[in-house]
Formats: structure tokens, C-alpha cells, sequence
């Protein structure tokens, strides 16, 4: 093997082979055969004459002691003789291991076959990236599982959020969409369901605004918050049966009343008439701008009956749901747009009609809250024995 | 004479790697050699000739004779320097300490 006109000075290992190398005239033999010892091989070098002067034959030989070289060469030898020998048994391991893939068949199975590896080849170019496509700003289209339409990616979660119904906004607007359709509802007809929107219950969450007279409906949910509660007592229950104008007054008109409405009121709230503005106290059962004197005395003027109330004890109203709530509910839900009170109707039932048992044991004067419902007239200050 | 010298050396030569495997150099030198060697991509470049070969060959006529001829020499020259350069290192720094001893 010849390898003329070589430029640089670097032998190729070939044990046993003749090599022909063009090398300058200052190299000498001696840093020749230092170089070719840092490659761990021995030279034996012979210097030929051919044509012209600087051609040297190099002869290369496996690595095998000779009497002529000095000791250091000995030791050296000795060394790369060691390393050699471990490098042939990493070899060794590793051509047993691919001989017995090949038997086994498995030594092509991780390749790729040269069609596929042609296709899907890095690509290198500029201005595309190595997959070969130019990097503009793909548009993912989705489409939107409830209503089946394709949207753009980018405004697919805020659609969702309208379409299930779900998050903050989509309540919002479905709270106005409601207070709009109640109060719709409202100026075509007097009452108003108790039952027919079990959603709304869920409006009610967020607004302020809804509809006292579905508001009055929802009082379950309502009295959980504290803000609701505050806000229920000091403005819902006055206002609730009559005063749909939703007047910031703190106090009511009982003039125009019905005898029913008056009931509810003096359940729920002081409602003692105030001298200057003629007005029921809209602030709770424990104002106290009144005293309870005043309340007595009130519901013995507006309900022409005298009664013993003892407005300020907590009535355990809960074990007279226990034993009718059954019977309360089924009365709830025959009643439902009738205001009229039926008589024959027992006075414990009147105060548990409809309340839906969620609050075990709270105070009474929530549970009387609670209590009212549109359908449910019958139930006045008298009727807690 | 020659045969003499010759004699010797194979001795000493023996005795070397005698010496080596009772201490464990051996096993550790070779352990060093196979890190470094997957760490610089020997491996997998002698493993590509191989199959270079095997499908030179054809895979069902390939002895394991075959490929010992034709990858050592390669595996051989395609041990980059560095690698070399530390093993003979190690093996001088033990024969030094051996000599010592």
C-alpha cells in the first residue's frame, strides 16, 4: 500500500505493510520511531533510497521485542503489549456479542430500513427548522365538545367556559339573564314557583340584584353566607311580598298590605311602626331601636289578636320538621301558586312548610326565615307553639 | 543468543501479567478501558463495521473467526489517543510500584 505526497507526518497501522510516506529532509529516523511509539507501535525503520532522497520505506511490524532496541524500549513495549492485549479483549466481548445477534437474528432489528431513513433525514438548511417546515405560527382547531363547533385554539377555553356554563363570568350573565325573565314573569302573573327553577339556586351565588321575590324562594341557599344573611335580613324580608320596586327604604308601608303579607312580615322582622315615617322596622327580630313590648304591641294592632310572643326565645323548630316535613312538603309542593291559607291546615305544619331540612340545628330565627316560602302564607308570628 | 533474550522476555512478560491479575489490576484496567471506550463512541463505531461486514459477508455464512480478523485490527487503530495515553499511564504507574515492591 503507497500513500504518496502525504502531507502530514502520520502513520497508518498496518502491521506487516510496506509504507511509502513523503516526509521532509529534517525528519529523522529517530523522531520518526519516538512519534510512532507514542502510538504504542514499534518501527522498524529502513531507509531506502529510491528516486529521490527523502522517500523512507517504512517498514511496520507488530509489536515484538528486539535485541537491538535499549531497555526503555523494552519496558515500553512491554506496556503497550499490556494495553494491546486488554484492547483485544474488548474487542473479542464485543465481536462474540454481535456474532450471536447475528444468529439470533436481532443484530438489524433496531435499524431503520433506508427508505424511511432517507424521508425523515435532519434537514440542515436556513431559514427552516431540521423536520424542513418554514416556523410560522400553526392555528390548532378544536372542536368544542358540547356544541360540536370548531374554534380556534387560543379561544377555545373561554368559549367552554360560556358553553358548560362553568366559571365566573358565564354565571354572571346567566344571573341577569334570570333576573330579566323573572321579572318578565313577574308583572304577567302574581306568584311565583317555588319549584319550577332549581338552577337558579345556583345564580344566586354572585348578584346582589336578583329579584327579591325569587330571592325569598331561594332563602335555603341564601342564609348560608353571612354577607347574604345580612343582607337578607335587612332589606329581603321587608320588602319581600309587596315592595317589588326594590326601594332602598329601611322601613315598609303596611297599609297596603294583605293580612297574609303583614303575617310574614312580623314573623320575620321587628316591625314595629315607626311615629314620624309610619313605616314597619325592617331590621330584625333583636333590633334594638324596639322593644319587645313595642312588637307585641304592633302585632296586636296590625293582626287585631291577642297573642303571647316571646319573640326573643329560640323556638326549636326542628322536631316539628322531623315529624312533618313529609306532610309539609307534599302541602308545599300541592299549594304551590295558592296563596289562600288553608284553615284546616295544623298550625306546625304552616312554619315547616317547605324548608328543606338542610341546617339541623340553627337558631330559630333563621329557620323562620328559611321557612317562608311564596306558597306558604299561612305561616305568621302566632304559630310556633 | 537471540532465543535467550527471547526466553526472557516471555518471562518477564509472565510474570507481569501474573502480577497483574493476583493484584486485580487486570480487571480494573479492563473495566476503566470498556468506560472510556463507550465514552468516546468506540463502540458503536466498531459495531457499524461489524455490520458492514456481517452484511458483507451475508448474515447466514458469518463465523465468529470472520469477524474476530476483520475488527480487531480496526478496534485496534480506532482507540483515540487520550484513551491510550491514561491506559499506559496506569500500566507503567503499577509496573513502577511492582518494581518497588
Amino acid at each position: 500500500m503507497v500513500a504518496n505526497n502525504c502531507p502530514s507526518n502520520r502513520l497508518s497501522v498496518r502491521p506487516s505493510f510496506c509504507v511509502r510516506l513523503s516526509l521532509s529532509a529534517e525528519l529523522t529516523s529517530d523522531l520518526l520511531t519516538r512519534s510512532a511509539h507514542q502510538f504504542g507501535v514499534l518501527v522498524r525503520i529502513r531507509c531506502t533510497h529510491n528516486f529521490e532522497k527523502h522517500f523512507l520505506c517504512l517498514q511496520l511490524m507488530d509489536s515484538l521485542p528486539f535485541s537491538h532496541l535499549n531497555g526503555d524500549l523494552d519496558h515500553e513495549t512491554l506496556v503497550s503489549d499490556v494495553m494491546y492485549e486488554l484492547i483485544d479483549d474488548v474487542t473479542l466481548g464485543l465481536c462474540f456479542e454481535v456474532h450471536r445477534a447475528c444468529k439470533n437474528g436481532t443484530l438489524f432489528l433496531g435499524d431503520t430500513d433506508p427508505k424511511s431513513q432517507r424521508e425523515h433525514e435532519l434537514v440542515d438548511r436556513a431559514g427552516v427548522d431540521v423536520f424542513g417546515h418554514v416556523p410560522t405560527k400553526k392555528q390548532f382547531e378544536c372542536v368544542c365538545p358540547n356544541c360540536q363547533r370548531n374554534l380556534a385554539a387560543s379561544r377555545f377555553a373561554p368559549h367552554l367556559e360560556k358553553c358548560m356554563g362553568m366559571g365566573r363570568n358565564s354565571s354572571r350573565i346567566a344571573n341577569r339573564r334570570q333576573a330579566a325573565m323573572a321579572k318578565e314573569n313577574e308583572s304577567s302573573r302574581m306568584s311565583v314557583l317555588g319549584d319550577d327553577s332549581a338552577d337558579d339556586d345556583n345564580d344566586l351565588d354572585w348578584s346582589y340584584h336578583v329579584d327579591r321575590k325569587i330571592k325569598k324562594l331561594k332563602k335555603d341557599k341564601s342564609t348560608h353566607s353571612p354577607r347574604r344573611n345580612k343582607f337578607n335580613r335587612f332589606h329581603k324580608n321587608g320588602d319581600s311580598s309587596s315592595d317589588r320596586s326594590a326601594t332602598p327604604e329601611p322601613g315598609l308601608s303596611y297599609e297596603h298590605l294583605s293580612q297574609e303579607e303583614r303575617k310574614q312580615i312580623l314573623v320575620n322582622t321587628c316591625g314595629v311602626i315607626s311615629e314620624h315615617t309610619k313605616k314597619m322596622c325592617a331590621k330584625s327580630q333583636k333590633c334594638h331601636q324596639h322593644t319587645d313590648d313595642q312588637r307585641v304591641k304592633v302585632r296586636q294592632y296590625l293582626l287585631g289578636q291577642s297573642m303571647v310572643v316571646d319573640e326573643d326565645t329560640t323556638i326549636d323548630i326542628d322536631s316539628l320538621d322531623d315529624v312533618d316535613s313529609s306532610q309539609s312538603l307534599r302541602d308545599n309542593l300541592w299549594e304551590g301558586g295558592s296563596n289562600a291559607s288553608s284553615p284546616a291546615d295544623s298550625t306546625s305544619t304552616n312554619n315547616s312548610t317547605g324548608s328543606k331540612k338542610r341546617n339541623g340545628p340553627k337558631s330559630a330565627k333563621l329557620k323562620k326565615k328559611k321557612s317562608r316560602y311564596g306558597s306558604d302564607p299561612r305561616s305568621s308570628p302566632f304559630d310556633f307553639d | 543468543m537471540a532465543d535467550d533474550i527471547k526466553r526472557k522476555d516471555a518471562q518477564m512478560r509472565a510474570t507481569i501479567n501474573q502480577k497483574l491479575v493476583e493484584t486485580g489490576e487486570r480487571d480494573r484496567l479492563k473495566d476503566l478501558l470498556r468506560t472510556r471506550l463507550i465514552e468516546c463512541g468506540w463502540r458503536d463505531q466498531l459495531k457499524q463495521h461489524c455490520k458492514e461486514v456481517v452484511k458483507q459477508k451475508g448474515l447466514e455464512h458469518i463465523t465468529v473467526d470472520d469477524l474476530v480478523a476483520e475488527i480487531t485490527p480496526k478496534g485496534r487503530a480506532l482507540v483515540p489517543d487520550n484513551v491510550k495515553k491514561e491506559l499506559l499511564q496506569r500500566i507503567r504507574t503499577f509496573l513502577a510500584q511492582q518494581a518497588d515492591n
